[in-house]
Protein backbone atom coordinates (compact mmCIF):
# COMPACT_ATOMS: atom_id res chain seq x y z
CA UNK A 1 0.00 0.00 0.00
CA UNK A 2 2.89 2.06 1.28
CA UNK A 3 4.61 1.50 -2.45
CA UNK A 4 1.69 1.94 -4.36
CA UNK A 5 1.23 5.50 -2.82
CA UNK A 6 4.87 6.31 -2.99
CA UNK A 7 4.55 5.04 -7.02
CA UNK A 8 1.49 7.06 -7.41
CA UNK A 9 3.27 10.58 -5.58
CA UNK A 10 6.15 9.41 -8.11
CA UNK A 11 4.02 9.70 -11.49
CA UNK A 12 2.50 12.80 -9.94
CA UNK A 13 5.66 14.58 -9.95
CA UNK A 14 7.03 12.96 -12.80
CA UNK A 15 3.69 13.89 -15.04
CA UNK A 16 4.21 17.29 -13.80
CA UNK A 17 7.93 17.42 -14.54
CA UNK A 18 6.37 16.49 -18.16
CA UNK A 19 4.09 19.17 -17.91
CA UNK A 20 6.43 21.64 -16.88
CA UNK A 21 8.41 20.62 -20.02
CA UNK A 22 5.69 21.36 -22.16
CA UNK A 23 5.27 24.29 -21.24
CA UNK A 24 8.84 25.39 -21.86
CA UNK A 25 9.21 23.32 -25.10
CA UNK A 26 6.14 25.72 -26.27
CA UNK A 27 9.00 28.66 -26.47
CA UNK A 28 8.08 32.19 -27.02
CA UNK A 29 5.47 33.33 -29.64
CA UNK A 30 8.08 33.87 -32.21
CA UNK A 31 9.47 30.42 -32.05
CA UNK A 32 6.12 28.97 -32.54
CA UNK A 33 5.48 30.63 -35.39
CA UNK A 34 8.61 30.17 -36.99
CA UNK A 35 8.24 26.31 -36.28
CA UNK A 36 4.80 25.95 -37.78
CA UNK A 37 5.66 27.78 -40.49
CA UNK A 38 8.66 25.94 -41.41
CA UNK A 39 6.15 22.61 -40.53
CA UNK A 40 3.74 24.44 -43.67
CA UNK A 41 6.72 24.78 -45.68
CA UNK A 42 7.47 21.01 -45.53
CA UNK A 43 3.63 20.26 -46.16
CA UNK A 44 4.25 22.53 -49.47
CA UNK A 45 7.40 20.71 -50.46
CA UNK A 46 5.41 17.65 -49.96
CA UNK A 47 2.66 18.75 -52.05
CA UNK A 48 4.57 19.81 -54.82
CA UNK A 49 6.48 16.75 -55.24
CA UNK A 50 3.38 14.84 -54.86
CA UNK A 51 1.56 16.75 -57.90
CA UNK A 52 4.44 16.55 -60.06
CA UNK A 53 3.78 13.02 -60.11
CA UNK A 54 0.09 13.32 -60.54
CA UNK A 55 0.93 15.53 -63.22
CA UNK A 56 3.41 13.12 -65.33
CA UNK A 57 6.28 15.37 -64.43
CA UNK A 58 8.25 13.37 -62.54
CA UNK A 59 7.56 9.61 -62.74
CA UNK A 60 5.13 7.69 -60.51
CA UNK A 61 7.17 6.31 -57.61
CA UNK A 62 5.87 4.34 -54.69
CA UNK A 63 7.85 4.66 -52.18
CA UNK A 64 8.39 8.62 -52.91
CA UNK A 65 4.61 9.04 -52.29
CA UNK A 66 5.38 7.20 -48.82
CA UNK A 67 8.27 9.43 -48.51
CA UNK A 68 6.37 12.55 -48.67
CA UNK A 69 3.18 11.35 -47.01
CA UNK A 70 5.58 10.87 -44.08
CA UNK A 71 7.42 14.19 -44.37
CA UNK A 72 3.78 15.43 -43.83
CA UNK A 73 3.04 13.51 -40.52
CA UNK A 74 6.42 13.94 -39.18
CA UNK A 75 5.79 17.45 -39.52
CA UNK A 76 3.12 17.81 -37.74
CA UNK A 77 4.20 15.33 -34.76
CA UNK A 78 6.78 18.12 -34.44
CA UNK A 79 4.76 20.66 -34.34
CA UNK A 80 2.93 19.06 -31.57
CA UNK A 81 5.84 17.99 -29.70
CA UNK A 82 6.90 21.49 -30.01
CA UNK A 83 3.18 22.60 -29.11
CA UNK A 84 3.20 25.11 -32.05
CA UNK A 85 -0.24 26.11 -31.71
CA UNK A 86 0.11 27.10 -28.15
CA UNK A 87 -2.90 29.99 -27.42
CA UNK A 88 0.12 32.14 -25.99
CA UNK A 89 1.66 32.56 -29.57
CA UNK A 90 -1.17 34.70 -30.30
CA UNK A 91 0.51 37.78 -28.20
CA UNK A 92 3.62 38.78 -27.97
CA UNK A 93 5.05 37.78 -31.62
CA UNK A 94 7.35 39.80 -33.61
CA UNK A 95 7.46 37.87 -36.74
CA UNK A 96 4.18 37.79 -38.97
CA UNK A 97 2.01 35.18 -38.62
CA UNK A 98 -1.15 33.82 -40.58
CA UNK A 99 -2.64 32.08 -38.02
CA UNK A 100 -6.43 33.55 -37.71
CA UNK A 101 -8.12 33.83 -33.81
CA UNK A 102 -10.81 31.09 -34.83
CA UNK A 103 -7.93 28.67 -34.21
CA UNK A 104 -8.24 28.86 -30.82
CA UNK A 105 -11.90 29.95 -30.69
CA UNK A 106 -12.92 27.17 -32.72
CA UNK A 107 -10.29 24.93 -31.22
CA UNK A 108 -12.75 21.64 -32.18
CA UNK A 109 -13.10 22.63 -35.73
CA UNK A 110 -9.13 23.10 -36.10
CA UNK A 111 -8.61 19.80 -34.89
CA UNK A 112 -11.38 18.41 -37.16
CA UNK A 113 -9.25 20.08 -39.67
CA UNK A 114 -5.97 18.74 -38.43
CA UNK A 115 -7.92 14.82 -38.43
CA UNK A 116 -8.55 15.85 -42.29
CA UNK A 117 -4.97 16.02 -42.70
CA UNK A 118 -4.33 12.43 -41.20
CA UNK A 119 -6.86 10.78 -42.92
CA UNK A 120 -5.70 12.19 -46.32
CA UNK A 121 -2.07 11.53 -45.11
CA UNK A 122 -3.13 7.70 -44.34
CA UNK A 123 -4.84 7.55 -47.48
CA UNK A 124 -1.14 8.40 -49.12
CA UNK A 125 0.69 6.00 -47.03
CA UNK A 126 -1.30 3.39 -48.07
CA UNK A 127 -1.45 3.84 -51.68
CA UNK A 128 0.36 1.03 -53.36
CA UNK A 129 -0.08 2.09 -56.80
CA UNK A 130 -0.19 4.87 -59.42
CA UNK A 131 -4.17 4.53 -59.70
CA UNK A 132 -4.69 4.27 -55.82
CA UNK A 133 -2.41 7.41 -55.19
CA UNK A 134 -4.33 9.20 -57.43
CA UNK A 135 -7.75 8.00 -56.35
CA UNK A 136 -6.19 9.31 -52.66
CA UNK A 137 -4.59 12.48 -53.91
CA UNK A 138 -7.51 15.14 -53.90
CA UNK A 139 -8.39 14.35 -50.31
CA UNK A 140 -4.77 15.68 -49.07
CA UNK A 141 -5.19 18.82 -51.33
CA UNK A 142 -8.44 19.60 -49.66
CA UNK A 143 -7.32 18.98 -46.39
CA UNK A 144 -5.18 21.93 -46.66
CA UNK A 145 -7.51 24.10 -48.57
CA UNK A 146 -10.25 23.42 -46.09
CA UNK A 147 -7.96 24.63 -43.57
CA UNK A 148 -6.27 27.24 -44.88
CA UNK A 149 -9.91 28.38 -45.83
CA UNK A 150 -10.94 29.48 -42.14
CA UNK A 151 -8.38 28.96 -40.09
CA UNK A 152 -5.48 31.26 -42.07
CA UNK A 153 -5.74 35.27 -42.76
CA UNK A 154 -3.40 36.08 -46.41
CA UNK A 155 -0.56 37.56 -45.47
CA UNK B 1 -31.61 93.41 -39.59
CA UNK B 2 -28.05 93.01 -37.99
CA UNK B 3 -25.19 92.22 -40.12
CA UNK B 4 -24.43 89.52 -37.54
CA UNK B 5 -27.83 87.70 -37.38
CA UNK B 6 -28.48 88.19 -41.04
CA UNK B 7 -25.32 85.86 -41.38
CA UNK B 8 -26.71 83.59 -38.77
CA UNK B 9 -29.70 83.07 -40.59
CA UNK B 10 -28.12 82.24 -43.91
CA UNK B 11 -26.20 79.63 -42.63
CA UNK B 12 -29.19 78.12 -41.01
CA UNK B 13 -30.71 78.26 -44.51
CA UNK B 14 -28.15 76.68 -45.98
CA UNK B 15 -27.77 74.02 -42.89
CA UNK B 16 -31.24 73.42 -43.58
CA UNK B 17 -30.95 73.45 -47.41
CA UNK B 18 -27.75 70.85 -47.12
CA UNK B 19 -29.87 68.93 -44.99
CA UNK B 20 -32.47 68.62 -47.78
CA UNK B 21 -30.07 67.91 -50.67
CA UNK B 22 -28.48 65.74 -48.59
CA UNK B 23 -31.61 64.16 -47.76
CA UNK B 24 -32.40 64.03 -51.38
CA UNK B 25 -29.26 62.44 -52.61
CA UNK B 26 -29.41 60.13 -50.17
CA UNK B 27 -32.47 58.51 -51.50
CA UNK B 28 -32.62 55.50 -53.86
CA UNK B 29 -32.55 56.21 -58.02
CA UNK B 30 -33.67 52.95 -59.22
CA UNK B 31 -33.84 51.99 -63.04
CA UNK B 32 -37.16 52.32 -64.58
CA UNK B 33 -38.94 49.28 -66.82
CA UNK B 34 -37.90 51.11 -69.90
CA UNK B 35 -34.52 50.94 -68.92
CA UNK B 36 -34.78 46.59 -68.48
CA UNK B 37 -33.92 45.48 -72.26
CA UNK B 38 -36.66 42.33 -73.62
CA UNK B 39 -34.69 39.67 -73.39
CA UNK B 40 -35.56 35.92 -73.78
CA UNK B 41 -33.69 34.27 -70.61
CA UNK B 42 -31.46 31.84 -71.41
CA UNK B 43 -30.54 29.20 -68.11
CA UNK B 44 -27.87 27.65 -69.21
CA UNK B 45 -25.99 30.89 -69.59
CA UNK B 46 -27.76 32.16 -66.25
CA UNK B 47 -26.02 29.41 -64.01
CA UNK B 48 -22.56 30.37 -66.03
CA UNK B 49 -22.83 33.73 -64.39
CA UNK B 50 -24.49 32.57 -61.11
CA UNK B 51 -21.27 30.71 -60.78
CA UNK B 52 -18.87 33.38 -62.15
CA UNK B 53 -20.51 36.33 -59.50
CA UNK B 54 -20.22 33.73 -56.66
CA UNK B 55 -23.53 34.40 -55.59
CA UNK B 56 -23.63 30.86 -53.63
CA UNK B 57 -20.52 31.86 -51.27
CA UNK B 58 -22.47 34.36 -49.58
CA UNK B 59 -26.41 33.13 -49.96
CA UNK B 60 -25.34 29.36 -49.24
CA UNK B 61 -27.58 27.60 -46.78
CA UNK B 62 -27.12 28.56 -42.84
CA UNK B 63 -26.14 26.52 -40.59
CA UNK B 64 -29.81 25.72 -38.97
CA UNK B 65 -30.57 24.57 -42.57
CA UNK B 66 -28.79 21.35 -42.66
CA UNK B 67 -31.07 18.82 -44.46
CA UNK B 68 -30.91 21.60 -47.52
CA UNK B 69 -28.79 20.97 -50.77
CA UNK B 70 -25.64 22.86 -50.15
CA UNK B 71 -25.97 23.81 -53.99
CA UNK B 72 -28.89 25.88 -53.51
CA UNK B 73 -28.61 29.82 -52.39
CA UNK B 74 -30.91 29.45 -49.39
CA UNK B 75 -29.67 31.91 -47.99
CA UNK B 76 -29.25 32.72 -43.97
CA UNK B 77 -25.75 32.09 -43.50
CA UNK B 78 -23.63 34.47 -41.56
CA UNK B 79 -21.82 37.04 -43.34
CA UNK B 80 -19.25 39.01 -41.54
CA UNK B 81 -18.05 42.51 -42.22
CA UNK B 82 -16.26 45.65 -40.05
CA UNK B 83 -19.66 46.87 -39.31
CA UNK B 84 -22.03 43.74 -38.18
CA UNK B 85 -23.16 40.42 -39.61
CA UNK B 86 -25.29 39.61 -42.96
CA UNK B 87 -27.19 36.79 -43.69
CA UNK B 88 -27.66 36.92 -47.23
CA UNK B 89 -31.30 36.28 -47.71
CA UNK B 90 -33.00 33.42 -49.87
CA UNK B 91 -32.35 33.45 -53.48
CA UNK B 92 -34.51 30.33 -54.26
CA UNK B 93 -38.13 30.63 -56.01
CA UNK B 94 -39.83 30.24 -52.50
CA UNK B 95 -42.85 32.66 -53.01
CA UNK B 96 -42.92 33.84 -49.52
CA UNK B 97 -38.97 34.39 -48.06
CA UNK B 98 -37.32 33.74 -51.30
CA UNK B 99 -37.76 35.69 -54.45
CA UNK B 100 -40.53 33.92 -55.80
CA UNK B 101 -42.84 36.68 -56.39
CA UNK B 102 -40.05 39.27 -57.39
CA UNK B 103 -40.44 41.23 -60.73
CA UNK B 104 -36.90 41.43 -63.39
CA UNK B 105 -37.01 44.89 -62.57
CA UNK B 106 -36.52 44.21 -58.58
CA UNK B 107 -34.03 42.05 -59.35
CA UNK B 108 -32.08 44.11 -61.44
CA UNK B 109 -32.55 47.07 -59.48
CA UNK B 110 -31.40 45.18 -56.27
CA UNK B 111 -28.45 43.03 -58.44
CA UNK B 112 -27.59 46.24 -60.23
CA UNK B 113 -28.51 49.22 -58.01
CA UNK B 114 -28.44 47.89 -54.52
CA UNK B 115 -32.20 48.91 -54.25
CA UNK B 116 -34.37 46.41 -52.29
CA UNK B 117 -38.24 46.21 -53.24
CA UNK B 118 -38.97 48.26 -50.47
CA UNK B 119 -36.58 50.85 -51.79
CA UNK B 120 -33.81 50.73 -49.08
CA UNK B 121 -30.48 50.88 -50.54
CA UNK B 122 -28.66 47.71 -49.95
CA UNK B 123 -25.50 47.71 -47.76
CA UNK B 124 -22.44 47.41 -50.55
CA UNK B 125 -20.67 44.12 -49.17
CA UNK B 126 -23.18 42.25 -51.49
CA UNK B 127 -20.97 43.52 -54.11
CA UNK B 128 -23.44 45.58 -56.75
CA UNK B 129 -20.95 47.95 -57.16
CA UNK B 130 -19.25 45.37 -59.71
CA UNK B 131 -22.62 43.91 -61.13
CA UNK B 132 -23.98 47.10 -61.82
CA UNK B 133 -21.11 46.80 -64.33
CA UNK B 134 -22.68 43.36 -66.47
CA UNK B 135 -24.54 43.27 -68.95
CA UNK B 136 -28.37 43.14 -68.11
CA UNK B 137 -29.42 40.73 -69.87
CA UNK B 138 -26.58 38.14 -68.05
CA UNK B 139 -28.43 39.37 -64.76
CA UNK B 140 -31.82 38.63 -66.06
CA UNK B 141 -30.32 35.21 -67.29
CA UNK B 142 -29.07 34.54 -63.74
CA UNK B 143 -32.60 35.55 -62.64
CA UNK B 144 -34.22 33.00 -65.13
CA UNK B 145 -31.72 30.33 -63.63
CA UNK B 146 -32.97 30.63 -59.80
CA UNK B 147 -36.08 30.34 -60.95
CA UNK B 148 -35.54 27.10 -62.22
CA UNK B 149 -34.45 25.91 -58.83
CA UNK B 150 -36.24 23.98 -55.91
CA UNK B 151 -37.68 26.55 -53.68
CA UNK B 152 -36.45 25.98 -50.01
CA UNK B 153 -38.66 28.07 -47.38
CA UNK B 154 -35.62 29.85 -45.23
CA UNK B 155 -36.63 33.31 -43.69
CA UNK B 156 -35.06 36.39 -43.89
CA UNK B 157 -32.82 36.83 -40.35
CA UNK B 158 -32.16 40.20 -39.24
CA UNK B 159 -29.11 41.14 -39.86
CA UNK B 160 -27.38 42.66 -36.42
CA UNK B 161 -26.05 46.19 -37.91
CA UNK B 162 -25.81 49.31 -35.86
CA UNK B 163 -28.31 51.84 -36.88
CA UNK B 164 -29.34 50.09 -39.91
CA UNK B 165 -32.08 53.05 -41.09
CA UNK B 166 -29.34 56.08 -40.76
CA UNK B 167 -26.72 53.48 -42.44
CA UNK B 168 -29.14 53.00 -45.40
CA UNK B 169 -29.50 56.19 -46.20
CA UNK B 170 -26.06 56.91 -45.56
CA UNK B 171 -24.85 54.16 -48.29
CA UNK B 172 -27.28 56.64 -50.50
CA UNK B 173 -24.65 59.29 -50.21
CA UNK B 174 -21.98 57.03 -50.55
CA UNK B 175 -23.71 56.21 -54.09
CA UNK B 176 -23.39 59.31 -55.31
CA UNK B 177 -19.44 59.44 -54.99
CA UNK B 178 -18.18 55.88 -55.21
CA UNK B 179 -21.07 54.70 -57.32
CA UNK B 180 -19.86 53.63 -61.31
CA UNK B 181 -22.93 52.33 -63.07
CA UNK B 182 -21.41 52.50 -66.43
CA UNK B 183 -21.52 48.89 -67.66
CA UNK B 184 -18.66 47.02 -68.87
CA UNK B 185 -16.96 48.21 -72.38
CA UNK B 186 -14.88 45.77 -74.27
CA UNK B 187 -11.70 47.29 -75.79
CA UNK B 188 -11.75 47.20 -79.64
CA UNK B 189 -8.10 46.79 -79.96
CA UNK B 190 -7.97 43.60 -77.71
CA UNK B 191 -8.87 40.03 -78.87
CA UNK B 192 -12.08 38.74 -78.15
CA UNK B 193 -10.98 35.91 -75.66
CA UNK B 194 -9.05 39.15 -73.25
CA UNK B 195 -12.50 41.43 -73.78
CA UNK B 196 -14.35 37.96 -72.33
CA UNK B 197 -11.57 37.97 -69.19
CA UNK B 198 -11.99 41.36 -68.40
CA UNK B 199 -15.96 41.59 -68.21
CA UNK B 200 -15.11 38.26 -66.12
CA UNK B 201 -13.21 39.82 -63.69
CA UNK B 202 -14.07 43.25 -63.53
CA UNK B 203 -17.91 42.65 -64.16
CA UNK B 204 -19.54 39.30 -62.55
CA UNK B 205 -16.62 38.04 -61.10
CA UNK B 206 -15.95 40.97 -58.72
CA UNK B 207 -12.60 40.80 -58.29
CA UNK B 208 -11.92 44.04 -57.60
CA UNK B 209 -13.96 44.19 -54.85
CA UNK B 210 -11.21 42.42 -53.03
CA UNK B 211 -7.79 43.53 -55.03
CA UNK B 212 -8.25 46.50 -56.23
CA UNK B 213 -7.36 49.39 -53.00
CA UNK B 214 -10.36 51.93 -52.21
CA UNK B 215 -9.62 55.40 -51.22
CA UNK B 216 -10.38 57.57 -47.91
CA UNK B 217 -14.47 57.82 -49.49
CA UNK B 218 -14.51 53.86 -49.82
CA UNK B 219 -14.56 54.12 -53.51
CA UNK B 220 -12.03 51.89 -56.06
CA UNK B 221 -8.98 53.57 -56.59
CA UNK B 222 -8.91 52.90 -60.10
CA UNK B 223 -5.25 54.50 -60.15
CA UNK B 224 -3.94 51.30 -58.73
CA UNK B 225 -6.42 48.71 -59.92
CA UNK B 226 -5.88 45.33 -59.10
CA UNK B 227 -2.50 46.24 -57.14
CA UNK B 228 -3.81 45.01 -53.90
CA UNK B 229 -4.05 46.41 -50.23
CA UNK B 230 -5.88 45.89 -47.29
CA UNK B 231 -8.48 43.14 -46.69
CA UNK B 232 -11.89 44.74 -46.53
CA UNK B 233 -13.49 41.93 -44.71
CA UNK B 234 -11.19 43.74 -42.50
CA UNK B 235 -8.38 40.88 -41.73
CA UNK B 236 -5.10 40.64 -43.65
CA UNK B 237 -3.88 41.97 -46.48
CA UNK B 238 -5.12 40.57 -50.23
CA UNK B 239 -1.98 40.26 -52.96
CA UNK B 240 -1.36 42.33 -56.44
CA UNK B 241 -2.50 40.71 -59.55
CA UNK B 242 0.06 42.51 -61.51
CA UNK B 243 2.47 40.89 -63.28
CA UNK B 244 2.00 37.34 -61.93
CA UNK B 245 4.26 35.87 -64.35
CA UNK B 246 6.84 38.81 -64.32
CA UNK B 247 7.23 37.67 -60.47
CA UNK B 248 7.35 34.11 -60.90
CA UNK B 249 3.70 33.12 -59.47
CA UNK B 250 2.99 31.24 -62.32
CA UNK B 251 4.72 29.91 -65.15
CA UNK B 252 2.39 31.18 -68.18
CA UNK B 253 -1.45 31.99 -68.34
CA UNK B 254 -1.73 28.05 -68.76
CA UNK B 255 -0.50 27.59 -65.61
CA UNK B 256 -2.62 30.59 -63.94
CA UNK B 257 -5.73 28.90 -65.34
CA UNK B 258 -5.19 25.93 -63.54
CA UNK B 259 -4.70 27.52 -60.75
CA UNK B 260 -8.20 29.24 -60.90
CA UNK B 261 -9.33 25.47 -61.73
CA UNK B 262 -7.68 23.50 -59.07
CA UNK B 263 -6.10 26.00 -56.37
CA UNK B 264 -4.87 24.87 -52.98
CA UNK B 265 -6.32 21.17 -54.19
CA UNK B 266 -3.20 20.71 -56.41
CA UNK B 267 -0.81 22.89 -54.61
CA UNK B 268 -1.27 26.42 -55.67
CA UNK B 269 0.07 28.53 -52.95
CA UNK B 270 -1.72 31.70 -52.28
CA UNK B 271 -5.25 30.62 -53.59
CA UNK B 272 -7.78 29.81 -50.21
CA UNK B 273 -7.64 32.49 -47.33
CA UNK B 274 -9.29 35.26 -46.85
CA UNK B 275 -12.47 34.29 -49.01
CA UNK B 276 -9.87 33.55 -52.77
CA UNK B 277 -10.77 29.77 -51.96
CA UNK B 278 -14.40 30.35 -52.49
CA UNK B 279 -13.81 32.52 -55.31
CA UNK B 280 -11.87 29.40 -56.87
CA UNK B 281 -14.01 26.83 -56.07
CA UNK B 282 -17.03 28.88 -57.83
CA UNK B 283 -14.27 29.76 -60.98
CA UNK B 284 -13.57 25.51 -61.11
CA UNK B 285 -17.06 25.40 -62.22
CA UNK B 286 -16.73 27.11 -65.15
CA UNK B 287 -16.50 26.55 -68.54
CA UNK B 288 -12.44 25.99 -69.45
CA UNK B 289 -12.52 28.87 -72.25
CA UNK B 290 -14.00 31.08 -69.52
CA UNK B 291 -10.96 30.01 -67.14
CA UNK B 292 -8.90 30.73 -69.54
CA UNK B 293 -9.71 33.93 -70.68
CA UNK B 294 -9.83 35.41 -67.21
CA UNK B 295 -6.33 33.76 -66.76
CA UNK B 296 -5.34 35.65 -70.44
CA UNK B 297 -6.55 38.71 -68.55
CA UNK B 298 -5.09 38.32 -65.27
CA UNK B 299 -1.65 37.69 -66.85
CA UNK B 300 -1.63 40.72 -69.11
CA UNK B 301 -2.09 42.86 -66.33
CA UNK B 302 1.55 44.55 -66.15
C1 LIG C 1 -5.29 22.24 -39.66
C2 LIG C 1 -4.95 23.42 -40.40
C3 LIG C 1 -3.95 23.37 -41.54
C4 LIG C 1 -3.71 22.35 -42.42
C5 LIG C 1 -4.37 20.97 -42.49
C6 LIG C 1 -2.69 22.83 -43.33
N1 LIG C 1 -2.33 24.11 -43.01
FE1 LIG C 1 -0.92 25.23 -43.94
N2 LIG C 1 -1.22 26.75 -42.62
C7 LIG C 1 -2.14 26.74 -41.59
C8 LIG C 1 -2.05 27.96 -40.84
C9 LIG C 1 -2.90 28.35 -39.63
C10 LIG C 1 -1.02 28.73 -41.43
C11 LIG C 1 -0.48 30.10 -40.96
C12 LIG C 1 0.59 29.84 -39.91
C13 LIG C 1 1.22 31.10 -39.34
O1 LIG C 1 1.65 31.96 -40.15
O2 LIG C 1 1.30 31.25 -38.11
C14 LIG C 1 -0.53 27.93 -42.57
C15 LIG C 1 0.48 28.34 -43.43
C16 LIG C 1 0.89 27.63 -44.55
C17 LIG C 1 1.90 28.08 -45.47
C18 LIG C 1 2.69 29.39 -45.38
C19 LIG C 1 3.89 29.15 -44.48
C20 LIG C 1 4.77 30.37 -44.32
O3 LIG C 1 5.91 30.32 -44.81
O4 LIG C 1 4.32 31.36 -43.74
C21 LIG C 1 2.04 27.10 -46.43
C22 LIG C 1 2.98 27.10 -47.62
C23 LIG C 1 1.11 26.03 -46.10
N3 LIG C 1 0.42 26.39 -44.94
C24 LIG C 1 0.97 24.86 -46.82
C25 LIG C 1 0.13 23.81 -46.44
C26 LIG C 1 -0.04 22.58 -47.22
C27 LIG C 1 0.62 22.28 -48.54
C28 LIG C 1 -0.93 21.81 -46.54
C29 LIG C 1 -1.49 20.43 -46.90
C30 LIG C 1 -0.52 19.40 -47.16
C31 LIG C 1 -1.31 22.55 -45.33
N4 LIG C 1 -0.65 23.74 -45.32
C32 LIG C 1 -2.20 22.08 -44.38
C33 LIG C 1 -3.03 25.72 -41.31
C34 LIG C 1 -3.08 24.49 -41.93
C1 LIG D 1 -19.83 38.91 -51.03
C2 LIG D 1 -21.12 38.41 -50.63
C3 LIG D 1 -22.27 38.41 -51.63
C4 LIG D 1 -22.27 37.94 -52.93
C5 LIG D 1 -21.11 37.36 -53.71
C6 LIG D 1 -23.62 38.08 -53.40
N1 LIG D 1 -24.42 38.63 -52.43
FE1 LIG D 1 -26.39 39.01 -52.57
N2 LIG D 1 -26.35 39.91 -50.76
C7 LIG D 1 -25.28 39.92 -49.89
C8 LIG D 1 -25.63 40.63 -48.68
C9 LIG D 1 -24.71 40.88 -47.48
C10 LIG D 1 -26.97 41.07 -48.85
C11 LIG D 1 -27.80 41.89 -47.86
C12 LIG D 1 -27.53 43.36 -48.08
C13 LIG D 1 -28.33 44.26 -47.17
O1 LIG D 1 -29.05 43.75 -46.29
O2 LIG D 1 -28.24 45.48 -47.34
C14 LIG D 1 -27.38 40.60 -50.17
C15 LIG D 1 -28.63 40.84 -50.72
C16 LIG D 1 -29.05 40.37 -51.93
C17 LIG D 1 -30.35 40.62 -52.50
C18 LIG D 1 -31.40 41.53 -51.91
C19 LIG D 1 -32.43 40.77 -51.17
C20 LIG D 1 -33.49 41.66 -50.56
O3 LIG D 1 -34.29 41.07 -49.85
O4 LIG D 1 -33.52 42.87 -50.77
C21 LIG D 1 -30.39 39.94 -53.70
C22 LIG D 1 -31.56 39.87 -54.67
C23 LIG D 1 -29.12 39.30 -53.88
N3 LIG D 1 -28.32 39.59 -52.80
C24 LIG D 1 -28.79 38.56 -54.99
C25 LIG D 1 -27.49 38.14 -55.27
C26 LIG D 1 -27.10 37.54 -56.52
C27 LIG D 1 -28.04 37.23 -57.68
C28 LIG D 1 -25.76 37.33 -56.45
C29 LIG D 1 -24.83 36.81 -57.54
C30 LIG D 1 -24.96 37.51 -58.80
C31 LIG D 1 -25.33 37.78 -55.13
N4 LIG D 1 -26.41 38.25 -54.44
C32 LIG D 1 -24.03 37.71 -54.67
C33 LIG D 1 -24.05 39.36 -50.12
C34 LIG D 1 -23.63 38.83 -51.34
C1 LIG E 1 -13.28 37.99 -51.13
C2 LIG E 1 -12.11 38.70 -51.59
C3 LIG E 1 -11.53 38.26 -52.95
C4 LIG E 1 -12.16 38.23 -54.17
C5 LIG E 1 -13.59 38.60 -54.49
C6 LIG E 1 -11.16 37.80 -55.11
N1 LIG E 1 -9.97 37.56 -54.48
FE1 LIG E 1 -8.27 36.79 -55.31
N2 LIG E 1 -7.41 36.71 -53.51
C7 LIG E 1 -7.95 37.18 -52.32
C8 LIG E 1 -7.04 36.89 -51.22
C9 LIG E 1 -7.26 37.26 -49.77
C10 LIG E 1 -5.93 36.23 -51.78
C11 LIG E 1 -4.70 35.65 -51.04
C12 LIG E 1 -5.08 34.23 -50.67
C13 LIG E 1 -4.04 33.45 -49.92
O1 LIG E 1 -2.98 34.00 -49.60
O2 LIG E 1 -4.30 32.25 -49.62
C14 LIG E 1 -6.19 36.15 -53.22
C15 LIG E 1 -5.31 35.56 -54.13
C16 LIG E 1 -5.48 35.60 -55.50
C17 LIG E 1 -4.50 35.14 -56.46
C18 LIG E 1 -3.12 34.58 -56.14
C19 LIG E 1 -2.14 35.71 -56.15
C20 LIG E 1 -0.73 35.25 -55.99
O3 LIG E 1 0.10 36.08 -55.56
O4 LIG E 1 -0.42 34.09 -56.29
C21 LIG E 1 -5.04 35.36 -57.72
C22 LIG E 1 -4.37 35.06 -59.04
C23 LIG E 1 -6.35 35.92 -57.52
N3 LIG E 1 -6.58 36.06 -56.17
C24 LIG E 1 -7.21 36.28 -58.56
C25 LIG E 1 -8.53 36.68 -58.34
C26 LIG E 1 -9.49 36.85 -59.41
C27 LIG E 1 -9.21 36.65 -60.89
C28 LIG E 1 -10.66 37.21 -58.83
C29 LIG E 1 -12.00 37.45 -59.48
C30 LIG E 1 -12.54 36.35 -60.24
C31 LIG E 1 -10.43 37.28 -57.39
N4 LIG E 1 -9.13 36.95 -57.13
C32 LIG E 1 -11.39 37.63 -56.46
C33 LIG E 1 -9.19 37.77 -52.17
C34 LIG E 1 -10.16 37.84 -53.15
Amino acid sequence: MKKNLAAVLALAVGVGIIGAGAGLAAGTADDMINARQAEMKVNMKAMKALVSMLKGETPYDTAAVQAAAKSISDAQAEGVAKDVWNTSSQTGATVKSGAKPEIWTDAAGFTEAWKNLDTAVAALSASTDEASFKAAFPALGAACKGCHEKFRAAE
Amino acid sequence: MPRRSRILTSIAVLAVAGLAVAWGMSAPHPLTAAEIPAHQPDIANGKVLFNAAGCLSCHKPGPDLKNVDASLPAGGSPFKTPIGTFYPPNLTPDPETGIGKWTDLEFVNAVQRGISPEGENLIPAFPYTSYARMKTSDVLDIKAYLASLSPVVSPEKQAQIPAPWLLRRGVGLWKHIAFRTDQWQPDPGKPAEWNLGAYIANGPGHCNECHTPRNMFMAFDWSKQFAGGPHPGGEGKVPSLHDLIGRGKYKDASDLASAFQNGEMLGYEDMASGGMGEVQTNLSKLPDSDVQALADYISSLK
